[in-house]
């Protein structure tokens, strides 16, 4: 277990734009860390830093409190899965897993049974003899797991190691990641697309766009008090609403913000409510389970609301949104960073 | 692979016959003795291989070839194993140079060559040896650029995986890419075996010395064998010629089996 303190990491691939602009970051040893951000914003290329298999020109990285700018991949003692796998096609799936111990010079026997250890947590034992190329997409996202998890490396770098599986399978494996990283306590940095395994899984969330580090802190945090528009916008599913702050009712005065109004801060009411409200139409409804989701035209523009499918009524068609005041969150329409807004109506 | 096309199948035949039909003459012909050869009559004998095997020291020459062949095959590619490997996935200072002037050695004609390696060999007090036989063939541009070649679609991540798990350059090399270039590498073998199988110009040049003569000197010697006055032995020649390619023949059926490609296939999504 070691940790990563990244400063200043700046990064242009040869004949490249910029790909990430003085990035800074410190994690703790131990902690799960999940990098999300919209492709090509250089997550994949952050882990590459980390890992070793890129050099970046400006910047220090440190791991388990030594400089490793210049250290080898071999000698940070970092497991890693490729977000494209990245299996040796020459090799079964045992010696894909055992490859690592084999090379840290562990004796067959138990190397082998580590292998198969891991393969039966993976649920890949039926496929311990075959080569890649006659395995599946999830089966192998699934090899690329078991041989970053069959090492006790300190670090494990995840490049969104779990995308191409099925849903139940990635319920699955979720449990077991979170269960590896209980047991070996190891630092992991892990990123995906899916908002639900950022969530789930983080102690801390690094959300990340076009080469900037946003924002890096708890998921409440980041859910609750994001730092700008744009991490607003992408954690929360569904996505948070923006309106111009002088639409909402009980708001005028609110010159040049934007409000962001989650989903379920909302309420929808079948007549006009006390509080202040606006009036609204439904445009389009989608049952998501135990919730409708209400995609509504008001005067303020487009809002979904998400409501307890019990409490709407079959063939509503008109209705009137309030929201809760306090958990409403306001940016800078310029800049898009959030302000605390100085006062309510 | 079947040709749908009779008339493809046809055609296949008859061009095969056709590159064929020298090799078959000459083996038709070691079975004639000479006399019976020039008198026209078709008889059948193994006298002619008899012969060729006893002549001089026609089983030295052959054990020479053998190690001669052997060494360059096996240093050839190591040597150019490496180059590649280094061409193919380090960037390193006057890398380009050094490949570009990899490939411009396949623009030289190689009897250029042959009077500076004489000269350089004999200052190095090395010819008549093996030494002097193998050492001049074992770098070989062409297999150096061919293999680059190759090892440059290998996806790079396969090489970052091994890293990750802890494998060195060579490891690297060893474990993942010799394995995965074998089509190419076993190619290049069989070529340079050959190459070196038939070079007939560096060994006459470099020894002069019986016993490190090579089979096909020892061949060009039995030119002298007359069964007649102005008549070269041909019937011999044949023999011992039919003799020299039968190694080139089980090279080729030995690595045949692992020209195929496609091994890199499930590596990457
Ligand atoms: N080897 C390279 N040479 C040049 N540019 C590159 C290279 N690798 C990545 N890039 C560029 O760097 C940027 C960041 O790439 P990166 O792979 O880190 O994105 P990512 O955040 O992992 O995206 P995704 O979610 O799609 O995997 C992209 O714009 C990409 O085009
Ligand atoms: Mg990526």
């Amino acid at each position: 277990m070691s940790g990563i303190s990244l400063r200043n990491i700046r990064k242009a691939y040869p004949n490249g734009p910029q790909v990430l602009h003085s990035v800074s970051m410190d994690i703790q040893p131990g902690e799960f860390v999940v990098i999300v951000g919209p492709s090509g914003c250089g997550k994949s290329t952050l882990l590459r830093l980390i890992a070793g298999l890129d050099r970046c020109e400006e910047g220090e990285i440190e791991i388990g409190g030594r400089i490793a700018n210049n250290l080898p991949p071999q000698d940070r003692d970092i497991a890693m899965i490729f977000q494209s796998y990245a299996l040796y096609p020459h090799m079964t799936v045992r010696e894909n897993i055992a490859f690592g111990l084999e090379l840290r010079g562990m004796p067959k026997a138990e190397r082998n049974h580590r292998a198969e250890d891991v393969a039966r947590m993976l649920q890949l034992e039926p496929y311990l003899d075959r080569k890649p190329g006659a395995l599946s997409g999830g089966q192998r996202q699934r090899v690329a797991m078991g041989r970053a998890m069959a090492r006790n490396a300190s670090i494990f770098l995840m490049d969104e190691p779990l995308s191409n599986l099925d849903n139940a399978l990635r319920i699955t494996m979720r449990t077991e990641i979170k269960e590896l990283h209980r047991q070996l306590g190891a630092t992991m940095i892990y990123v995906t697309h899916d908002q639900t395994e950022a969530l789930s899984l983080a102690d801390r969330i690094a959300v990340m766009k076009d080469g900037h580090l946003l924002q890096f802190d708890r998921p409440a945090e980041i859910y609750d008090r994001p730092s700008n528009r744009f991490v607003a916008g992408f954690l929360g599913s569904p996505p948070i609403n923006f309106v111009d702050a002088v639409k909402l009712p009980g708001l005028q005065g609110m010159q040049g913000l934007t409000a962001g109004l989650r989903p379920e801060i909302l309420s929808v009411h079948e007549g006009k409510p006390g509080e202040p409200a606006l009036p609204a139409r439904i445009v389009l409804s989608e049952m998501t389970g135990s919730d409708m989701l209400l995609h509504c035209d008001t005067p303020a523009g487009r809002l979904t609301a998400a409501a307890p499918r019990r409490s709407v009524s079959a063939g509503l068609y008109d209705l009137w949104i309030s929201y809760d005041p306090d958990r409403a969150l306001f940016f800078d329409s310029q800049t898009g960073a959030r302000v605390e807004p100085t006062h309510h109506a | 692979m079947k040709p749908e096309n009779p008339f493809v199948a046809v055609l296949s035949l008859v061009v095969g016959l056709l590159f064929l039909s020298p090799v078959l003459y000459s083996i038709w012909m070691s079975f004639q003795t000479a006399d019976d050869f020039y008198a026209g009559r078709v008889t059948f004998t193994l006298d002619n291989y008899q012969r060729a095997i006893g002549q001089f020291h026609f089983a030295r020459y052959l054990i020479n070839s053998v190690i001669v062949s052997g060494l360059v095959t096996v240093l050839g590619i190591t040597v150019a194993t490496l180059a590649a490997f280094a061409f193919a996935r380090f960037s390193f200072r006057g890398g380009d140079l050094m490949f570009g002037a990899t490939v411009a050695t396949l623009m030289i004609p190689s009897h250029i060559s042959l009077i500076p390696n004489y000269l350089t060999l004999a200052k190095a007090g090395l010819l008549d040896s093996y030494a002097g036989l193998v050492l001049p063939a074992i770098s070989n541009g062409f297999a150096a650029f061919f293999l680059r070649q190759y090892m440059r679609g290998i996806p790079k991540a396969l090489d970052e995986a091994a890293y990750m798990d802890g494998a060195t350059h060579l490891q690297v090399l060893w474990r993942i890419i010799v394995p995965l270039s074998r089509p190419a590498i076993s190619s290049m073998a069989l070529y340079i075996f050959i190459g070196e199988w038939n070079n007939y110009i560096w060994p006459l040049v470099a020894v002069g010395k019986q016993d490190l003569y090579t089979l096909q000197i020892g061949l060009a010697r039995l030119y002298r064998i007359n069964p007649g006055e102005g008549l070269v032995d041909w019937p011999l020649v044949m023999a011992a010629s039919t003799i020299t390619i039968l190694p080139v023949l089980l090279g080729f059926f030995l690595v045949e089996r692992h020209l195929v490609r496609g091994i890199t296939m499930g590596a990457v999504k």
